[in-house]
């Protein structure tokens, strides 16, 4: 079989980081102690505060940055933004919303062959690589995406990259040289 | 030295003092830089004869001994020499423990070069490129060494190791082929000790590993984990009793991972086969890898859960059938049970018939009861109905209660306050889209004022260690401020002894060469003759001395009985005395300048000032004892003296020049 363009292949975004600014300083103490939703480690200097919906995990530091992640979906990711945004105003910060950008991406897809991995590390030698006393995938680095692709035996693929259009190019760019190492047999 | 290679002559004239061949025919130059390569041999003191000159190895690049000293060698060729060194010995070190051959070691030595060359040993420790370079020797000669061996050897992470490995094989462009599980059999096999059947156990589970390879269980896994896995199972096939702890000491590989090896390998059909059937035949069909049958059952147990739900809520619509058959049985029932009680009403009547009335009874009595149970269902059913109905109002107050207390207390003022920050935040320009925001799903998410002080007393529990620790630091910073103030003290004493160095008049100067005097007093008589000499000139300065205060008169008085004095003797002797008591009185007054500086408070200065004046005037005599208590008191003056005008040396300058003259 030749690979078609009929095969569809289901990506599954299972987690994205995403960033944004709230221009002004956060008294990391006052949201620890006036928000439900909070864990506050002074030791670190940050506060953890869980959505519920969208279910994201943020990271909040003392001079306005704030990392999310657990988002599945980019859309999600900024609407999970806003709304801390708002928890925030609503605490008695001046939250101005700027600078948001999704950071990093990570996908899972299926494919449906099984994969020989010492063919694949063969046939693209510098780019992959493949150590099992390390890790059970081979590794493959697309540097004009910058996207890394982990390969299991089984078929499934690992894909980041730093956006959704980067991870479907990197799986585009992938298969073919996926189909030339798949098991024969099946 | 051969023929003439122009005219072929054998006439040949060898010059060794120039080094040159010349041919006695026509006069070519056949050579003129000829090397004399004979051992030459020089008579030692003792008789006996040893070479000349010494041998040099071809590799010792860093050994190599410079003539004429060090003149000429950079710095920076001494320390790659050193590098490489320490590199080379701590490479035999590692790969003698590993029990490699020299021609790997010359290899990794070479490999080390390389990365030293491309600067890749920068940020990494040594030990660590090391143990990477020594593995990659061994990838690409093929030695049987695994990663697990370095790092154990080395006592470090094997993924830290592992990612220089990685690094250094990507940046030296050395494609290192992939792990071959079969590498390790003999190794192992060698360590469990089979005796003569080694080779025969070995076979058997290289057999064993290519079937596993086949069957796609060596993709994505440690080779030791199958090579254990084969050995076993070999070693049992050979009727060699090995346990499972003995394969994983050799292995390293923890149990469990052995022993779903093992499951992993029963899976298979090979697992079925006798053992004269395995070695004989291959089966040619492979299977899936075991992560890829785990998937599957997976999605099976998925798949069957699913079914049983649907067959769930078939099975409760059957159910909710009977139920209303049941129901439906049960009201036919109740007019039954009005025509039993009619005809018993009827039979009240009739009494000519008494066998049919017996009989009657019974089924009478039969039918009664079951109306009876009857009845109990029916008053059952309307008793769970009134528990359901008084459950329902109080959930809905419960739920009413919770938005009324948020909404009407807090929530309002929330909003307002929310609302007074969104007219700041568009006056700033700042700008925050509400849409998709639940308002009440984040007014969730902030406490109130009980809630805030709860919250805060658990979190002061939680971290007190931390908050003691804070204190901690704020009081240490304290500390340090105070001792920042001490440190701007010393500066202030620095100034105030730069003062008396720099001679600001000429008097000072004059003065500070006569201290200088004094000093070679005590050796040349002629000096005290001049200060004699000197006597007339001190009236003049007794007026502006007087003029200065009383407290001066005392040291006047003093020199009255100087002058009265006839005998030179005399005079030197109290001289000598007069010095004894300056050269005391010096030090005291050091101290009290220390004891300023160590800020220490006023009222031990004095204490100090009185213990040096009682250890003065222990031995002192009779006749001597007036003039010593007078000089005692003139210190007593210069120290109140220097406390009042704030410690000025000045002052104790101008009375030690008064006590000269």
């Amino acid at each position: 079989m030749e690979p078609s363009n009929d095969v569809a292949l289901d990506i599954i975004v299972t987690n994205v980081v995403s960033v944004f600014r709230t221009r002004c300083h956060l008294n990391l103490r006052t949201i620890g102690l006036e928000g439900t939703n909070v864990i506050y480690k002074p030791e670190v200097g940050k506060v953890l505060m869980k959505l519920r919906k969208p279910r994201i995990t943020a990271s909040i530091w003392s001079s306005g940055k704030i990392i999310c992640t657990g988002a599945t979906s980019e859309e999600e990711a900024k609407l999970g933004a806003r709304r801390l945004a708002r928890c925030l105003q609503k605490m008695g910060f001046k939250v101005r919303f700027s600078d948001f950008k999704v950071v990093n991406v990570l996908a899972v897809c299926s494919m449906p062959f099984q994969i020989r991995l010492i063919e694949f590390t063969k046939n693209n030698r510098p780019i992959a690589s493949y150590e099992p006393e390390l890790h059970p995938a081979a590794s493959y680095r697309i540097k004009n995406l910058r996207s890394t692709v982990q390969v299991f035996s089984t078929g499934n693929i690992t894909v980041t990259g730093p956006n959704v259009q980067s991870v479907a190019s990197a799986v585009e760019e992938i298969y073919p040289l996926l189909f030339e190492c798949r098991k024969t047999l099946s | 030295m051969g023929r003439c290679k122009t005219c072929g002559g054998t006439d040949i004239d060898v010059d060794q003092a120039r080094g040159v061949a010349v041919c006695m025919g026509c006069g070519s130059v056949l050579e003129d830089n000829i090397i004399v390569s004979e051992v030459t041999f020089v008579e030692s003191g003792g008789g006996g004869s040893s070479a000349v000159g010494q041998f040099v190895a071809g590799d010792a690049s860093g050994n190599v001994p410079s003539l004429g000293g060090n003149f000429q060698t950079s710095v920076g060729r001494e320390s790659r020499a050193a590098t490489l060194q320490n590199a080379k010995r701590q490479i035999n070190h590692l790969g003698h423990q590993l029990q490699m051959n020299q021609h790997c070691l010359d290899t990794a030595f070479n490999f080390y070069k390389m990365a030293l060359s491309k600067h890749l040993t920068k940020g990494r420790k040594s030990t660590h490129v090391i143990a990477a370079c020594l593995y990659l020797v061994c990838r690409t000669e093929g030695t049987p060494h695994m990663l697990l061996d370095l790092s154990d050897l080395l006592q470090v992470n094997v993924y830290v190791l592992g990612k220089t490995f990685l690094v250094l094989a990507r940046e030296l462009c050395i494609n290192a082929p992939a792990i071959d599980p079969c590498l390790y059999i003999p190794r192992f096999a060698q360590l469990l000790e089979f005796g003569e059947k080694s080779h025969e156990v070995s076979m058997t589970a290289l057999r064993l590993l290519q079937r596993m390879k086949r069957d796609w269980m060596h993709t994505g896994r440690r080779p030791s984990g199958l090579c254990g896995a084969a050995l076993l199972v070999a070693a049992r096939m050979h009727e060699f009793r090995r346990t499972i702890k003995e394969v994983i000491s050799v292995v390293k590989v923890c149990e469990a991972t052995l022993r779903k090896r093992l499951y992993e390998f029963e899976d298979t059909p090979t697992s079925e086969l006798t053992i004269e059937e395995f070695m004989k035949t291959d089966l040619e069909q492979e299977c899936d890898p075991p992560s890829f049958t785990a998937g599957l059952r997976k999605q099976k147990l998925k798949q069957i859960e699913q079914e049983l739900a649907k067959k769930v809520d078939d099975i409760e619509g059957e159910i909710c059938g009977y139920q209303d058959e049941i129901e439906v049985e049960l009201e036919s029932c109740r007019p039954k049970a009005r025509g039993i009680y009619a005809s018993c009403s009827r039979e009240d009547d009739v009494v000519s018939l008494a066998s049919s009335s017996h009989l009657d009874g019974e089924d009478d009595e039969l039918r009664a009861a079951a109306s009876h149970l009857c009845g109990e269902n029916e008053e059952q059913e309307q008793d769970g109905e009134r528990v359901s109905l008084t459950k329902r109002p109080s959930l809905s107050l419960l739920l009413g209660a919770l938005p009324t207390s948020a909404s009407l207390g807090l929530s309002e003022s929330i909003t307002k306050m929310g609302e007074e920050k969104e007219n700041d935040v568009e006056a700033e320009g700042g700008e925050l889209d509400l849409s998709g925001i639940d308002e009440d799903e984040i007014d969730r998410y902030i406490l109130n004022d009980k809630e805030v002080k709860v919250k805060t007393e658990l979190w002061m529990i939680q971290n007190a260690d931390y908050l003691k620790e804070q204190k901690e630091k704020e009081e240490r910073i304290a500390k340090e401020k105070e001792e920042g103030t001490y440190k701007e003290r010393k500066p202030r004493k620095s100034t105030r002894r730069r003062e008396p160095i720099n001679a600001n008049t000429a008097d000072e100067a004059i003065e500070k060469m006569l201290e200088q005097k004094r000093i070679s007093t005590k050796i040349n008589y002629d000096v005290l003759k001049d200060l004699n000499k000197s006597s007339p000139k001190s009236p003049t300065r007794q007026p502006e001395e007087a003029s200065a205060g009383a407290k001066r008169t005392p040291a006047a008085r003093q020199r009255k009985p100087q002058l009265t004095s006839p005998d030179i003797g005399k005079t030197v002797s109290s001289f000598g005395k007069r010095l004894q008591p300056l050269v005391r009185a010096q030090p005291s007054k050091k101290l009290a300048l220390d004891q300023i500086g160590s800020s220490v408070p006023v009222a031990t200065p004095a204490v100090s000032a009185q213990t040096a004046v009682v250890v003065e005037s222990g031995p002192v005599a009779y006749e001597e004892h007036a003039d010593e208590e007078e000089e005692d008191e003139e210190d007593e003056h210069c120290v109140s003296a220097m406390q009042l005008m704030g410690g000025t040396s000045d002052y104790g300058y101008e009375l030690d020049d008064d006590d000269g003259f």
